[in-house]
C-alpha cells in the first residue's frame, strides 16, 4: 500500500496511512485511506460566499437612503456572521463527510446537513464488486470521481462520491481484498 | 469599556426603530440555537473522526457561541434599555 503511486493530495482529501482514529475503531486495525469529497465539488459554495459578500456590498449602496447609521452597522455585523456561519457550515460538512479504508474493512461517514449521522460499515470479506465513475470535463481534468463499493448478503453498500484519484484508491482495496482472500 | 458606554454609542448611533429592534432580537436568538446546535454536533463529529485538526474545528466552534451569545446579549440590552 505504502507503494501507491499517488501521494496524500489535494487539499487533505485523499490521504494515505493518515493519522486518525474513528468511532468504531478497533484495536490493531490499521487505516490506509482517507477520502474526502475533491476540493474543486467545493468551488459552488466558495463561489456563494463572494456573491453574498459583493450582495452585501451592492446593498449597503441602497440602504444608505433607508436606514440609519446605527441599522446599516448592526445589519452589516449580521449579514457578515451569517455569510462566516455558512462558510463554516460548508467546511465542516466536507471535513466530517469521509470514507476510510482499513485493513479489516471499509468505513462510510457522513454527516448529511451536519445534523443527521450515517456509518456504514463493509467489511473486506463481504466485498463482492467495486466499480469507479468518472466522467465528464471536470473530473476528467482534476482527477476525480465515486467509487461504488458492493456487498454480498444483506450488508450496505457502501458510496465515497467525487473523491480524488477514484483509480488509485479502487487499486488499494483491491489489493487488500486480494490480501484477504489469498489469506 | 462598560456596557453601559456600549448602550451610550448605540443611542448615539440611532437605533431606535421598535420594528428593527424586534427583527434583530429575533435573528440574535435564533442565531444563538443555532450555534448552540452546531457546537454539539461538532462534538459528536469529534468523536465519530478523531484527526489532528479537531482542536482548531473545536476552538473555532466555541468562537461562534461566544460571538453568538456576545451578539444577544447586546441586543436585548439594547432592546430593554434605549
Amino acid at each position: 500500500m505504502e507503494n501507491n503511486n499517488k501521494k496524500s493530495s489535494a487539499f487533505y482529501s485523499y490521504c494515505l496511512n493518515p493519522q486518525i482514529k474513528f468511532e468504531t475503531h478497533e484495536e490493531g486495525e490499521k487505516i490506509y485511506l482517507l477520502l474526502r469529497s475533491h476540493p474543486f465539488t467545493q468551488i459552488k459554495w466558495i463561489f456563494s460566499s463572494i456573491l453574498f459578500f459583493i450582495l452585501l456590498f451592492a446593498l449597503n449602496i441602497f440602504l444608505k437612503n433607508m436606514l440609519n447609521m446605527g441599522q446599516i452597522m448592526i445589519f452589516n455585523l449580521f449579514f457578515i456572521v451569517f455569510i462566516l456561519s455558512y462558510i463554516w457550515f460548508n467546511i465542516l460538512n466536507w471535513y466530517f463527510n469521509v470514507g476510510i479504508v482499513t485493513s479489516k474493512r471499509v468505513v462510510d461517514i457522513d454527516f448529511y446537513a451536519v445534523l443527521y449521522k450515517e456509518i456504514t460499515n463493509a467489511q473486506l470479506g463481504k466485498i463482492e464488486d467495486i466499480t469507479v465513475k468518472s466522467g465528464g470535463y471536470f473530473e476528467s481534468l482534476f482527477d476525480y470521481g465515486s467509487i461504488f463499493i458492493q456487498t454480498a448478503g444483506t450488508e450496505a453498500n457502501v458510496e465515497f462520491n467525487s473523491v480524488p484519484h477514484p483509480s488509485a484508491a479502487s487499486q488499494i482495496i483491491n489489493k487488500l481484498l486480494g490480501k484477504k482472500h489469498g489469506s | 469599556m462598560e456596557a453601559k458606554d456600549i448602550l451610550v454609542i448605540i443611542n448615539e448611533i440611532g437605533i431606535n426603530n421598535i420594528f428593527f429592534k424586534i427583527i434583530i432580537i429575533f435573528f440574535a436568538i435564533f442565531y444563538y440555537f443555532y450555534a448552540l446546535v452546531i457546537a454539539k454536533q461538532v462534538d459528536t463529529m469529534n468523536k465519530a473522526l478523531q484527526d489532528k485538526y479537531n482542536g482548531i474545528i473545536l476552538f473555532i466552534t466555541s468562537l461562534q457561541v461566544t460571538v453568538s451569545l456576545i451578539l444577544l446579549i447586546i441586543m436585548i440590552l439594547n432592546v430593554v434599555f434605549v
